[in-house]
This record gives C-alpha cells, sequence and structure tokens, in this order.
C-alpha cells in the first residue's frame, strides 16, 4: 500500500479534497486499514450531543452521543465545524462551515486530527503521547513523560546522534503481529521551545501558533522512521541533578504512567479495555526506567543508551 | 438474603505482574490493585456474594476463612467508595 493511502478523504469540493488528501499523505500513516474522513461544506447541523465530554484544546469530544447509538461527536471550537462517527465505523461524517474552511490548516491540525485519533482507534490503532526512536543496536524506544519534561528535547538530541526517530509526540500502538505491541509514528516534526532551541546548529522553522520551532530529523542528521516493536521505554523527566540517571521501574508502575500518557483511554467504552490491555501488554513487553535528564546529556545523548545497556 | 456484588459497568482491568490495574471511565480514575485484589475483580466478572468470594480466594491462597472475609469485606467498601464495585440486587444477581 503507498504511503498515506490508509486515510481517505472524500469531498464534493475539490480543492477542500485535494488539500486536506495531501494533509493526511503527508502524516505517512500507514496503519493497513483505510479510515475515511467524509467531508461535506456547509453549516454543521445540531446533533444531540449527551453522554460524557473529552476535552482538547480547540476541540470538545461527546461520547456516548447521538441518542441511542452510542457514537461520538466531534466539535471545533476555533470556528464551527463538527464530525460524527458511528459505533464500529472507520469513516467519520465531517462537516466544515465555510470559516473553518477558511482556516484548513489550522482546522486539520486540531479538529481533523482529533477526529483522526477515534478513527485510527476502530482500525486497532491507539493514540499515546510520545516520541518512537531506534538506537544504533537497533532496539526500538519509547519516549514518553509528562508535558514538559524533555521528550521533544530527548528526541531531538537522539536526532543528532545517529538514532533514527519518529517525532515527538504523537504515536500510535498496535496489537502488531506475533504477540509484539508495534508502535507507529506519523510524520510531524519536533517541536523545541526557546532556549532548548539554541542548543541545536540546525535552525528549524518557526510555529507561532506553539511557540515553538519544527525541525524534521533530517534536519537533525537522523532518519525517519515510522514503526518500531519497542525494547525501552523511558519515562523522562528535567532534574536537578548534575548527571542523567534511570531507575528500572516495574511493569505496573510503567503501565500506569502509559495512562498517563495515554488519555484517550477513558473514551468510548468499547473501546477502553483493548487499549488498556494494549498498554498493560506494552509494558510487560519491555524495559521501563524513569530517566532524570541533566546538562550532561547535551553534550553525550549517546548517554542514554549506556545507561540501560 | 445474602448481599450480591459486582463490577461496576465502567470498570476496566487488566492483569500486570500478578496485581491489577484498574480504570474507573466515568470518574476518568485509575488505580493498581495486589494480588488478590485482582482476583476478587477477575471473579466479580459476575454478582458474587461475599462468601463466594472467600471460597473463590481459598481456591488460590492458603487462607483462614474468617481472616479471608474480614479482608474481602474491606476491600468491597473501599472499591464501592471509588464505584469499582456495585451491589447488585439479589434477585437479578440470581436470574
Amino acid at each position: 500500500m503507498a504511503a498515506g493511502a490508509a486515510i481517505r478523504i472524500q469531498c464534493a469540493e475539490h480543492v477542500v479534497r485535494a488539500r486536506l488528501q495531501a494533509w493526511a499523505d503527508a502524516l505517512r500513516l500507514n496503519t493497513g486499514v483505510p479510515v475515511v474522513l467524509d467531508v461535506a461544506v456547509g453549516e454543521p447541523v445540531e446533533v444531540e450531543t449527551g453522554g460524557a465530554v473529552f476535552r482538547q484544546p480547540g476541540v470538545a469530544i461527546h461520547y456516548g452521543a447521538l441518542g441511542s447509538t452510542g457514537g461520538v461527536c466531534v466539535q471545533w471550537e476555533s470556528a464551527r465545524a463538527a464530525a460524527t462517527l458511528e459505533p464500529g465505523r472507520t469513516t467519520a461524517r465531517v462537516t466544515l462551515s465555510p470559516a473553518a474552511v477558511c482556516r484548513l490548516d489550522e482546522c486539520a491540525s486540531s479538529f481533523l486530527s482529533a477526529v483522526l485519533i477515534l478513527l485510527l482507534r476502530r482500525a486497532g490503532w491507539h493514540h499515546l503521547h510520545g516520541g518512537i526512536a531506534q538506537d544504533p543496536a537497533g532496539r526500538g524506544w519509547l519516549i514518553a513523560g509528562d508535558q514538559g519534561g524533555g521528550k521533544s528535547t530527548t528526541t531531538a538530541l537522539l536526532a543528532t546522534s545517529g538514532w533514527r526517530v519518529g517525532n515527538d509526540d504523537i504515536v500510535f500502538l498496535n496489537a502488531g503481529t506475533a504477540g509484539r505491541v508495534t508502535l507507529a509514528a506519523a510524520r510531524t516534526p519536533i517541536a523545541l521551545r526557546d532556549p532548548v532551541r539554541a542548543r541545536f546548529a540546525a535552525q528549524g522553522r518557526p510555529l507561532p501558533a506553539r511557540g515553538k520551532f519544527v525541525y524534521w530529523p533530517e534536519e537533525l542528521g537522523s532518519r525517519w522512521i515510522d514503526r518500531i516493536e519497542p525494547d525501552v521505554i523511558a519515562f523522562v523527566s528535567v532534574g536537578g541533578e548534575r548527571t542523567t540517571h534511570a531507575t528500572p521501574i516495574t511493569a505496573r508502575q510503567a503501565t500506569a504512567r502509559l495512562i498517563r500518557s495515554s488519555a484517550w483511554v477513558m473514551l468510548e467504552p468499547g473501546l477502553a479495555q483493548e487499549h488498556l490491555d494494549l498498554l498493560g501488554r506494552l509494558a510487560r513487553q519491555v524495559r521501563s526506567y524513569r530517566i532524570r535528564l541533566a546538562e550532561d546529556i547535551f553534550a553525550a545523548p549517546e548517554r542514554l543508551q549506556e545507561l540501560i545497556a | 438474603m445474602s448481599t450480591y456484588y459486582e463490577r461496576h459497568p465502567g470498570l476496566r482491568l487488566t492483569g500486570v505482574e500478578d496485581e491489577g490495574i484498574v480504570l474507573q471511565l466515568d470518574t476518568r480514575r485509575y488505580f493498581s490493585v495486589n494480588e488478590s485484589g485482582f482476583v476478587i475483580l477477575e471473579a466479580l466478572r459476575e454478582p458474587k456474594t461475599a462468601d463466594e468470594l472467600v471460597e473463590v480466594l481459598r481456591s488460590e491462597y492458603d487462607v483462614d476463612p474468617e481472616h479471608a472475609r474480614a479482608s474481602i469485606l474491606r476491600f468491597l467498601t473501599s472499591c464501592q467508595g471509588s464505584e469499582l464495585v456495585v451491589r447488585v440486587d439479589a434477585a437479578r444477581a440470581i436470574a
């Protein structure tokens, strides 16, 4: 299957379809299961949005909505746009107002990304905040941790040190083959804030909406990797110590930390058990470490690999 | 008539290292439970009385029945407070 072919955009407005298909293809998420965004341009019709609400920045997700069907309704809060997903279906019906079409890039990176996460979940690919990388020995790593904990900095440093990297923020986990959980990365750039970005020779490009600068792995001297079978999870945080150090943690502790990085596990009761089981399987599959990052990691990123050798 | 218990409909459970990680989807909280707690929550896929849970635990561990019963009741009380376990109408449990 061609890269990106797993996400299909349907829309009668050819310009909108072409732009959204280009966005979807650029993600290079090839899950092997087609998912479809069936897009119409017009004013979204009000739908019954009972049930619980899960909020992401600028997006409200009503689950257990759509009357008795138990589907999901997603609403964009920056301009009128809505999507409905029936239970078990890998097609979302999306309505974009003309105002939303005028902000199509923002709409795609915010609202449609949330819809896509829900669709991929129905296809067996469950969202997790984190980055993936492969060390020079071929081991797969998940770089996880709380917001502001250093995931992006770590991923960028590894990219400069001969590791292959995916991205720093969004990965999808799947049951994989031969009993090994697989993690897939969307092709999205690594985003760094000041003053950390000044530590890298590459210039990057500004992303004013997020107050960050973004880098493709290749700009940092790396090669992009689209998926791994993880062997190691590094839960990173920024410490006050002089040297970076690693502490092993148990699979149960790792599962609890993964839940914190995978808030979507709480959505849609019919999918929550599969998502939770995958997090538990992932934790059992790997060796997990709590990594406290210190200044020395900038001079010697390879120390991360040595710490868990 | 005995009191029956079962899992709250919002509970999801997975086993890790003989222990359990529990999600409560309605409250969006998660918990870890020890090995015996995991065995009890697994057993509560179907409604059970405290006495039936004692037998479940005794089939797994060499434990004094009275001590097991007291521990189970404490655990069930704690789980009810966290909306992990609910009491079930006896007629429905038996049906």
